[in-house]
């Protein structure tokens, strides 16, 4: 595939000119609460540099937080008429790093097994991912190497590395090839060398790493069901969801009726999410929760990202390691540390 | 190229969160908590016993609620409504001619096919018999195809009972089939008239005549029952494989996307909401 060596100015215009064409999302500062991945437009900063992980992840964009399933109307004859409600606006996520392609890609995977959501997927399916490379650790709290996210790009259309003041920019695939037509972009002379390159001036170790071959992370946290690690960490929980919310991979949803308060008989089915660390989400009508300790629902959300999830998705682990869930954690609870204090705690009790 | 990771081959059904409009034919009240609701669909629902649909009234919401009737060829669908929230109060309060929304059928369902020449026991509590009688009513009409049935059914009054005259016309066909035997049991008869036994459910499994070998169970009620009936059957000799349960959870969307039914890494909505007991057995979260 094409590979160009393309100065930031240029790259910049290049993005501001693909937001003229269709919604292009791109971490922007947003007041005091850090990168959001917002629409692109004329008063924009392109930045690359100085990048923290945004509040929420871009994979998010393809599953709101809100979005009607349908909508319906009772005609006059008392019979209720549904029209379907599909959103296949074009869009482009620019400056995607690892962490989040690989939770794209892992939305991808749920939301194609079994019965494909056409939602999600016709969003999906509507999207140009342009990727960005980390050659440092955004902050104390990433673990992208650990998870094996660092290296993630292969559902990237373009994929754009920073190295020695310019970009590496590499297309990935037809639809990503047709963002760079007519750009006049100069072709990279040594795509080899400079890949070497990059390799050399990537941070070593990146970020934090586990106490164990993260190969041998999924049979820990299978083996650790009663363990008293869960009520160590869970003592700070409020049971606020947060971190559900701003995971890449988690998509859990619920879903409700909305009428319309000045004519009841039209409205629409909404799904929001949710989360399994809320209270209630296992609970029953009549009141029966399966899971109504914070404990055995952190447990649960552990286990969903380390093991539940793995096998339906062959992969080594459901967590990109963006450590979002410890950063914007209240309480300064973090997926790492239970995975770790787990780790810990089978070497002394195997 | 990377065709293998990115979704643009995969054709989504775009139809599978819009529920077909069934229209109210009957509802009738069973209990204090309980109507029973006979629905029309525009097509045949083509179920098998065991399974559920998504139910839902536009405005109000959607719930997962078991399949009653047998499977059947025209385009009747039965299900009981026990009064439990916003959705089924408002449910209990429509009136024939008005709509429904359907999603479905969903889930596993009951294999009758390969428990071809067996005997099955039934172990029934409370509104279980809603679900339960989706199976014994293909079972009653196909008793050639099995060594015998046995229904063994609980709930906690007389006035509790639901399919009363139904569950007595089993009653009757029992007396004239040796093959088929029915217990009705209530907790306690509360001053009320009872023709059947006082007990729970696991009482009779003591002494009931029963070849383990021979013998599949199928059970549904309340989550505490399957704890106990379960011992009961097991120091009969029955082995876990033997043994079907079906299991509540909160399904939101019936297809394996919303997560809330997820026992463990298993997705009651799809692999269940029967299982086969040894297949779960194992999961600390199916019978908590």
């Amino acid at each position: 595939m094409t590979a160009f060596l393309v100065s930031l100015d240029a790259v910049s215009a290049w993005i501001r000119h693909l937001a003229c064409g269709q919604t292009l999302y791109f971490p922007q500062q947003s007041g005091q609460s850090g990168l959001r991945f917002l629409p692109v437009d004329n008063d924009s900063e392109i930045r690359f540099d100085g990048y923290q992980p945004s509040l929420a992840p871009p994979g998010k964009k393809l599953a709101p937080a809100e979005e009607p399933l349908f909508r319906y109307r009772v005609g006059t004859d008392g019979i209720p008429v549904i029209q379907p409600v599909l959103d296949a606006s074009p869009r482009i996520l620019a400056g995607v790093r690892p962490c989040d392609l690989r939770g794209i890609h892992l939305l991808d995977q749920v939301n194609q097994q079994g019965h494909p959501d056409p939602h999600y997927l016709t969003r999906r399916q509507q999207t140009v991912l342009i990727g960005c490379d980390c050659l440092t650790p955004c902050d104390e709290h990433c673990f992208c190497d650990a998870v094996g996210s660092l290296r993630w790009r292969e559902n990237a259309d373009l994929f754009l590395t920073r190295i020695d003041g310019q970009f590496l920019l590499e297309v990935q695939t037809e639809a990503g090839q047709r963002l760079v037509a007519n750009q006049n972009f100069p072709a990279c002379p040594d795509l080899a060398g400079l890949k070497a390159h990059i390799e050399a001036q990537r941070a070593k170790p990146f970020g934090r790493q586990w106490h164990a071959d993260a190969g041998r992370i999924p049979g820990i946290v299978a083996s650790q069901w009663s363990s008293p690690v869960w009520d160590k960490h869970v003592e700070r929980c409020f049971s606020c969801g947060t971190c559900n919310l701003v995971c890449p991979t988690c998509y859990c949803f619920d879903v409700r009726d909305d009428f319309q308060i000045e004519d009841p008989s039209a409205g629409q089915r909404v799904r929001h999410w949710d989360g399994c660390m809320l209270p209630q989400f296992a609970q029953v009508a009549g009141g029966h929760d399966f899971r109504p300790a914070p404990a055995a629902r952190q447990r649960h959300r552990v286990k969903r990202k380390f093991e539940y999830l793995n096998e339906r998705c062959a992969t080594t682990s459901f967590c990109t390691g963006c450590g979002r869930c410890g950063r914007q954690c209240t309480a300064g609870i973090d997926i790492f540390d239970i995975v770790n204090d787990l780790i810990d705690h089978a070497e002394v009790t195997p | 190229m990377n065709a293998s990771v990115t979704p643009s081959t995969v054709v989504p059904d775009a139809d599978l969160y819009l529920p077909r409009m069934a229209r109210i034919l009957e509802i009738l009240p069973m209990s204090a908590r309980e109507k029973f609701l006979r629905l029309e669909l525009p097509a045949p629902l083509g179920h098998r016993p065991g399974q559920f649909v998504m139910l839902s009234c536009l405005g109000i919401g959607e719930a997962p609620i078991s399949i009653s009737c047998g499977p059947r060829t025209d385009n009747i669908l039965e299900v009981v409504i026990r009064d439990a929230g916003s959705l089924t109060h408002h449910i209990h309060g429509l009136k024939p001619g008005q709509y429904l929304g359907v999603r479905g059928p969903f889930g596993s369902g009951f294999d009758l096919e390969a428990w071809s020449g067996q005997h099955l026991l039934c172990v029934v509590g409370g509104l279980g018999l809603a679900p339960m009688r989706s199976l014994i009513q293909p079972v009653l009409a196909n008793l050639e195809s099995f060594s015998g049935f046995t229904l063994i059914s609980g709930c906690r009054t007389p006035a509790e009972e639901l399919y009363r005259e139904e569950v007595r016309g089993w009653e009757q066909l029992a007396q004239g089939n040796s093959k088929v035997r029915v217990i009705r049991l209530v907790d306690r008869t509360d001053n009320q008239p009872w023709d059947g036994r006082v007990g729970l459910v696991t009482a009779p499994l003591h002494t009931l005549e029963m070849d383990p070998a021979n013998t599949v169970v199928a059970m549904c009620g309340p989550p505490v029952m399957y704890k106990f009936v379960i011992l009961e059957l097991k120091a009969r000799g029955l082995g876990d494989a033997q043994i079907h349960v079906d299991l509540e959870r909160r399904m939101k969307c019936g297809v394996g996307k919303c997560g809330h039914c997820q026992i463990n890494h298993v997705y009651c909505c799809q692999e269940g909401p029967v299982f086969r007991f040894d297949r779960i057995a194992h999961l600390a979260e199916a019978l908590q």
